[in-house]
């Protein structure tokens, strides 16, 4: 490429941060201007973030069903709107981000990194930032290490899922702290939401808690994504041939991830995966390292 | 409204400040720790090595090894290649290269006292034994966590990855000969592979960075330095540079706070307790069921 090329394409790109700014448009990301009393709902992407959500604002808003038209309303993403707007909106908010010693409030949810992947890849064909011939087992190295680069998929700045998950399980003392399994919450969702509604102070009856869990089960999130996929960020503007509440089950990755990609996952990430309860299905080549703060 | 126009204005005109929107490059090292652990000590030390016809200063140091917090990033972009940047961010998945430096945190409770009265964020009669309790909170520079969130964060997600080096400043202050050696010998790994190893360079950049050296620079540049700039001149940043001060600067009270707080964390890192140790375990070991 020129360099003129190249020049002009980064002054086209820099007008473009500016007019983002002068918009009010640059998303609050690690940079969000953290308040008392906020509540964060963190996960490595492809975790059940949005459902979780869904299940958390449906518990809380009770004339106001969540749908993708209003989510980010109700409990927004750090990576869609401004600081500037964040502070005017409900501070129960969604962050991929790895640890930040600021958060003091933390909805953590946690997945099969296994079944992850597989959704990953799904999502990157959805959002046409890798070609359609591409087999999954081409995305798993960046995936492994934390160097895939998509704004909107993963981020470096998010980590790996073992950064993103470990980060946050090492320093989940002193702050409030609550640990969801994805695989829990598909299991029994109403006992999952009551720790849940528990840890936010909620006072909840069985009827509040099934009207929460109907208003947010996969095929009414079906329903809602495809009338409203043009209408929120994440799906705007994405394949609308492919849904991005897709199985909404465990284990897929059983049938869908090749065995080499299975075997790399649990070698780099083993012990952490055990720990967490997911069972390895292949004996590691090498005993892996345990992390420090698994001994 | 206005806060967007003047965050478009810093867009536009490039100044904005890099902090945790800075552009990191893969070969770029980071010098990372905790406040009041060493961090400025270590930059005029590496500084002085990597180019040693140009004598590290306050007036300098801040196009030499840039920290993030009060540069912009388009300045900092624009660096010769590799860079090697000071933080004193918690964990930072995407920083590629990271030396991370830790202090005993009961020094670094007297330091961070002084240094915090030097920038008027309290008293000069201000009690420490009401300082320790906020220190162990975390209240001071929040951004950056508590010492144990930092320091924690860091070893328990990097420990034993050939792209994190873990230096105790009390082993630099003991033989800082035999401590730069090891740095030289990550650097040469990473990114700086022509850095000098000669035992007289080493020696040389020791003698620029000696406190004595840094004192006499700070008295002349404190006013053009962007870490002094309007802190109170009668306070020094550069202040005793030793390991242990807290012995006599510490009431017994907040020597006991603080090892109840993070005494397995600092056992782990050799820093020996001197209440009795109590039942607090290392608590980062425990995962919920």
């Amino acid at each position: 490429m020129s360099i003129i090329v190249r020049r002009i394409r980064g002054l086209i790109n820099h007008l473009g941060k500016v007019t983002d700014a002068a918009l009010d448009r640059q998303p609050a990301g690690r940079n969000v201007t953290v308040l008392p009393g906020d509540v964060f709902i963190v996960s490595y992407p492809k975790s059940g973030n949005t459902w979780t959500r869904f299940l958390v604002g449906n518990l809380i808003y009770q004339d106001e069903p969540v749908t993708f038209a209003n989510v980010e309303s109700l409990l927004p993403s750090l990576y869609v709107h401004s600081d500037q707007k964040l502070r005017k909106l409900p501070r129960i908010l969604k962050s991929h981000d790895c640890f930040d010693p600021r958060y003091k409030t933390v909805i953590y949810i946690v997945r099969d990194p296994r079944d992850v992947l597989v959704s990953a890849y799904h999502y990157a064909l959805k959002l046409g930032i890798i070609p359609e011939n591409w087999g999954i087992e081409k995305i798993v190295p960046s995936l492994l290490d934390g160097t895939f680069d998509s704004g909107m998929l993963v981020n470096p700045r998010w980590g790996s899922w073992y950064d993103n998950v470990a980060s946050w399980l090492a320093l989940k003392d002193n702050r409030r702290f609550l640990l969801l399994r994805y695989e829990d919450m598909l299991e029994a969702p109403e006992r999952e939401l009551v720790k849940v509604a528990n840890f936010l102070g909620l006072t909840v009856t069985p009827e509040r808690l099934a009207r929460a869990i109907r208003l947010s089960s996969a095929d009414h999130m079906r329903g809602l994504e495809k009338l409203q996929a043009a209408k929120w960020s994440l799906t705007k503007n994405t394949r609308p041939d492919m849904a991005f509440v897709r199985k909404a089950s465990a284990g897929t990755w059983r049938s869908e991830l090749p065995p080499q990609a299975v075997a790399d996952i649990e070698q780099a990430w083993g012990p952490l995966m055990a720990t967490l309860g997911y069972e390895l299905s292949t004996a590691a080549t090498k005993p892996a390292e345990i992390p420090v703060f698994l001994r | 409204m206005l806060g967007a126009l003047a965050q478009a204005g810093r867009v536009l005109t490039g100044r904005q400040i890099a902090g945790r929107g800075l552009t990191v490059f893969p070969d770029d090292v980071f010098l990372v720790s905790y406040p009041r652990s060493g961090n400025t000590w270590t930059r005029f030390l590496l500084g002085n090595l990597i180019d040693p016809n140009h004598p590290v200063t306050f007036s300098n140091i801040e196009s030499r090894i840039p920290e993030i917090y009060f540069n912009r990033d388009r300045f900092l972009r624009q660096l010769p290649r590799p860079r090697m940047l000071k933080s004193h961010e918690s964990f930072q998945p995407h920083y590629p290269r990271v030396i991370y430096i830790v202090r005993d945190p009961r020094d670094v409770a007297v330091s961070f006292y002084h240094h915090n009265v030097k920038a008027r964020n309290i008293p000069d009669d201000y009690p420490m034994s009401s300082f320790v309790p906020r220190f162990i909170a975390g209240e001071f520079d929040a951004k950056f966590g508590s010492w144990r969130d930092n320091v924690l964060s860091w070893t328990v997600l990097r420990q034993g990855d050939p792209a994190f080096l873990l230096l105790r400043y009390e082993d630099m202050k003991i033989d800082p000969a035999c401590a730069l050696a090891k740095v030289v010998a990550f650097l040469r790994y990473c990114s700086f592979p022509g850095i000098s190893s000669g035992a007289d360079d080493l020696q040389r950049a020791i003698e620029r960075s000696s406190p004595e050296q840094m004192r006499a620079l700070e008295k002349q540049e404190a006013g053009r330095w962007v870490l002094t700039k309007g802190t109170r001149s009668d306070k020094l940043f550069v202040r005793s540079a030793i390991s242990g001060g807290w012995r006599s600067q510490l009431d017994r009270e907040s020597v006991a706070r603080i090892e109840s707080a993070w005494g397995g964390l600092m056992q782990s890192l050799g820093y020996e307790l001197y209440s009795a140790p109590t039942a607090t375990s290392v608590s980062h070991r425990e995962l919920p069921s």
